[in-house]
């Protein structure tokens, strides 16, 4: 039998958590969902660029982003969802996230884990539409009071294009 | 060859569905709009130094923006004259020649002819270079910083097209000593939709916001008093038709307090705006502000932050929104990012205002497209002859709500449709 290393247990074990996450979003439990990010949460998706190889700049000062957003700003979404008028999700639209690809980046302060991640977001709304958003996210995990909480999210949508983003990556 | 005349209604103050849903009516549109109005292309901010160049579009047309060598903006069709590739691939950037990736033509900034390979060996030195730079567009001229261009070499000038709006605008563009900056980055995103209707909401639908965004209103992001109309009719709450086709709503709704920093950033502003306004601009700084120059570019201002946009035409049924963000180039990095936040949460593709907007536009042309339904036109009739002319500022005016400036888009959009060619 093959122990399984360090590294690959952490992988397991933050993998389980973002399907965990993923859950939540499917299965509409956006109130527990909230509770996973710390207070200084950044959730944030710049905009893409076409230009040169290599030289493309997400961490460019004043960059446009399609989400960027603190603890405040996601609490404020899920409120507007829930009261009924957001109109954009009235009715709801029919939703899956798939993870995928979950890499671990750094892992030297075993208290802040940086962790990769694939994503795709699947949205059914209104007899109207159906689409599909690419991400790749990069996560900063910190240990707070015993349990994974998310500080940073950096979301690589891939499109040049999108839609208009009613769902949580 | 169809009747556009007949599909607005003058005098009943009525449009056809077939307006926004007629595959027949958006061809010609692509003529007659998209060749013969002025059309926004880019800010100036986004070209600083000779050689800077974006990428953007005119109606359906592929253009590169460049400053050229000399510090002249031009704007060319993306499309090499060889085999018609776009000679440039890149959203922005630098560059002394585009190189078609196809079979090597070059072009310099101000769009000649340079390099052709084999020149000599396969074209015997016969070919003309001088007759085929990238095609330009005739007519490029700026208003506070915004680009504006036009295909037809025989238009007016930029400044009579958007004659009285121009007092409108400067109450955003003009406010503060040095001007607007462009931040980095485009939001793009397509909407279902055609894009007039998105044009003609920014350009004087009011009414829309306490239905439509009901929300924001629930979740104490609204106007704080509940009410999207404001309390000072005529003076501060009004919605202007100018002439063109262009339209501004104007409200001083009450809103949640910005930040110390940012009260304090937008305090100065005023008082700048003292040696750039006029007395009675003036009195309108700093409120929620929205407007459309006929016939796609908008800008919306509030909280401190000013997005423009264009909304692209992409077929009857869906369009590609631009947006840009807007700041004073005065503002200090704290405030650039409270308003780049502040667009970003509330007009942007994941916007809690605008979230709502793509999906009733792409409802209705979804809805209205029917043969049956094509028949019964839509009904804009709402202020119809109760809007004012003013002492203290220029337009036909009505507070809030009041369709006669979106009708006046219509108005201006048949005046267009139905010109004949030069």
């Amino acid at each position: 039998m093959s122990a399984l290393s360090p590294l690959s247990l952490l992988r397991l074990e933050f993998e389980e958590l973002l399907i965990e996450e993923a859950w939540l979003l499917d299965t509409d439990q956006l109130e527990t969902w909230l509770e996973q990010f710390t207070d200084d949460i950044h959730y944030w998706a710049p905009v893409r660029q076409n230009v040169g190889r290599g030289t493309e700049d997400i961490h460019q000062p004043h960059l446009l982003t399609h989400m960027d957003d603190d603890k405040l700003g996601l609490t404020l979404r899920v409120k507007r969802l829930r009261t009924g008028a957001a109109h954009a999700e009235e009715p709801p639209s029919r939703q899956r996230h798939f993870v995928s690809n979950v890499k671990i980046l750094d892992a030297e302060d075993p208290n802040r884990i940086h962790v990769a991640s694939n994503l795709l977001v699947f949205r059914s709304r209104e007899g109207l539409e159906e689409h599909l958003f690419v991400a790749g996210r990069r996560d900063w995990w910190r240990r707070e009071q015993g349990r994974w909480r998310l500080a940073e999210r950096l979301i690589m949508l891939e499109h040049d294009m999108t839609r208009n983003i009613t769902v949580f990556f | 060859m169809q009747n556009f005349a007949a599909l607005v209604d003058l005098e009943r103050k009525t449009v056809s569905p077939r307006v926004f849903v007629d595959e027949a009516v958006y061809r010609a549109e692509q003529t007659n709009i998209f060749t013969r109005c002025w059309l926004y292309v880019a800010h100036e901010t986004q070209l600083l130094k000779p050689n800077d160049f974006l990428t953007t579009f005119m109606g359906e047309e592929p253009v590169v923006v460049v400053r050229d060598e000399d510090n002249q903006i031009r704007v060319f069709i993306n499309s090499c004259r060889h085999r018609g590739s776009r000679v440039c691939r890149v959203d922005h950037g630098n560059t002394r020649l585009f190189v078609c990736p196809y079979h090597g033509w070059s072009y310099d900034s101000k769009g000649a002819l340079r390099g052709v390979p084999q020149l000599d060996s396969a074209y015997h030195n016969e070919l003309e270079r001088a007759d085929w730079g990238l095609i330009e567009v005739p007519r490029v001229e700026i208003f506070r910083g915004l680009v504006f261009a036009n295909f037809d070499r025989e238009a007016i000038t930029l400044d009579e097209y958007l004659g009285d709006f121009r007092w409108y605008l400067d109450l955003v563009l003009n406010r503060s000593k040095n001007g607007m900056t462009c931040m980095p980055g485009v939001h793009r995103w397509q909407l279902g939709g055609n894009w007039k209707l998105a044009a003609e909401q920014f350009l004087g639908d009011n009414y829309h916001a306490s239905a439509l965004h009901r929300s924001m209103l629930m979740i104490g992001l609204g106007p704080t008093d509940g009410d999207f109309r404001g309390n000072s009719p005529w003076e501060k709450d009004f919605e202007v038709k100018c002439a063109n086709g262009h339209g501004w709503i104007n409200f001083d709704v009450p809103s949640p307090p910005m930040p110390p920093v940012q009260a304090a950033f937008f305090a100065q502003v005023r008082e700048e705006a003292k040696h750039t306004l006029s007395p009675e601009q003036q009195k309108l700084v700093n409120m929620v502000q929205v407007g459309t120059v006929f016939p796609n570019f908008s800008i919306i201002s509030f909280l401190g932050f000013t997005s423009v946009r264009v909304w692209h035409p992409a077929g009857t049924h869906k369009m590609n929104a631009w947006a840009y963000g807007l700041v004073e180039k005065d503002a200090p990095p704290e405030v650039a990012e409270i308003v780049r936040k502040t667009q970003v949460l509330t007009f942007s593709p994941s916007g809690i205002y605008e979230q709502d907007d793509g999906v009733v536009w792409q409802s209705a042309v979804d809805s209205m497209g029917g043969v049956v339904r094509r028949n019964y036109p839509l009904n804009y009739q709402q202020g119809a002859g109760h809007g004012r002319t003013m002492a203290n500022k220029p337009g036909l005016i009505h507070p809030p709500s009041t369709e006669i400036g979106v009708f006046g888009f219509y108005e201006f959009w048949r005046e267009v449709m139905t010109r004949e060619p030069a």
